[in-house]
């Protein structure tokens, strides 16, 4: 690890502390991040509300945002959000068997919608392939999507990306989970 | 950190800490990641900035013609990896 993450007791901001303790109980991220974050305590509360609103908040299903997260976090390289899952997305039924086929050739699979594949591959061209994010692209993701729905969906996109862009350079990893 | 991340080792922090403290590389490396997150998504929105360099209030198809067809962020070689 690059970048030696706060103890508990060096961090005093309340609404920091508040971001931290939602970011633990989603799972994404884990209590590392933040920690490393805290150390610019602004940036740290502008970043983590801005990872959990994207992730966890909106009008697009958070099972598949966490799909789509995974998937990019293997894109960027970085072991530590690629190891992490959002305990909601679990309560609510995503298995590692989705995760996993969403992560890798999803476009044969019928365990996906069209919506779901036309998101997926929005994730997957953002940064493989963005010149086939074109007009064409865009009415097709309408078929599916309001307008509202695709902005939250390549803020998300783009968001996460960026943040495991960074997390990758940082040599961070999943904690354990606790009793684990 | 976009184009060949597998550079930025131990050695490298080490020369960053030479220059900055660790407030500032994590402030430095949080504001990278996100602009390459956030380069691409914009540049694929097709919106161009709303005034021109001398700070006329312009159109969107004159900008366009201002600032390029194609955001220079896109023209850099493609990421290829995979964990």
């Amino acid at each position: 690890m690059h970048i030696e993450p706060l103890a508990g007791e060096q961090i005093h901001d309340a609404e920091l502390l508040e971001l931290i303790r939602r970011c633990e109980a989603l799972g994404v991220p884990d209590a590392l991040f933040p920690r490393v974050l805290a150390r610019v305590p602004d940036y740290a509360k502008a970043l983590l509300r801005a990872l959990v609103v994207s992730h966890a908040e909106g009008n697009v299903d958070h099972r598949l945002k966490e799909i789509i997260r995974v998937r990019l976090a293997r894109t960027a390289g970085d072991p530590y959000f690629a190891g992490l899952r959002s305990a909601r997305a679990l309560t609510a039924g995503l298995d590692e068997k989705t995760i996993e086929a969403g992560a890798g050739r999803f476009e044969d699979d019928p365990r996906f919608t069209a919506a779901e594949k036309w998101a997926l591959r929005y994730a997957r061209e953002m940064y493989f392939n963005p010149e086939k994010i074109d007009a064409a692209f865009y009415a097709e993701g309408k078929k599916h999507f309001t307008e509202a729905q695709i902005m939250e969906l390549g803020a998300f996109i783009a968001f996460h990306y960026g943040m495991q862009a960074f997390t990758r350079t940082l040599g961070v990893r999943p904690l354990p989970k606790k009793g684990g | 950190m976009a184009l060949d991340p597998d550079k930025i080792d131990s050695a490298f922090y080490d020369a960053l800490r030479q220059h900055y403290s660790e407030e500032e590389i994590v402030e430095l490396g949080a504001f990278i990641g996100f602009n390459i997150g956030y380069h691409t998504f914009f540049g694929k929105l097709k919106f161009y900035p709303m005034f021109a360099p001398d700070g006329r209030l312009v159109s969107q198809e004159e900008s366009a013609r201002i600032y390029g067809a194609v955001p220079g962020s896109l023209a850099a070689p493609q990421v290829t990896r995979h964990v």
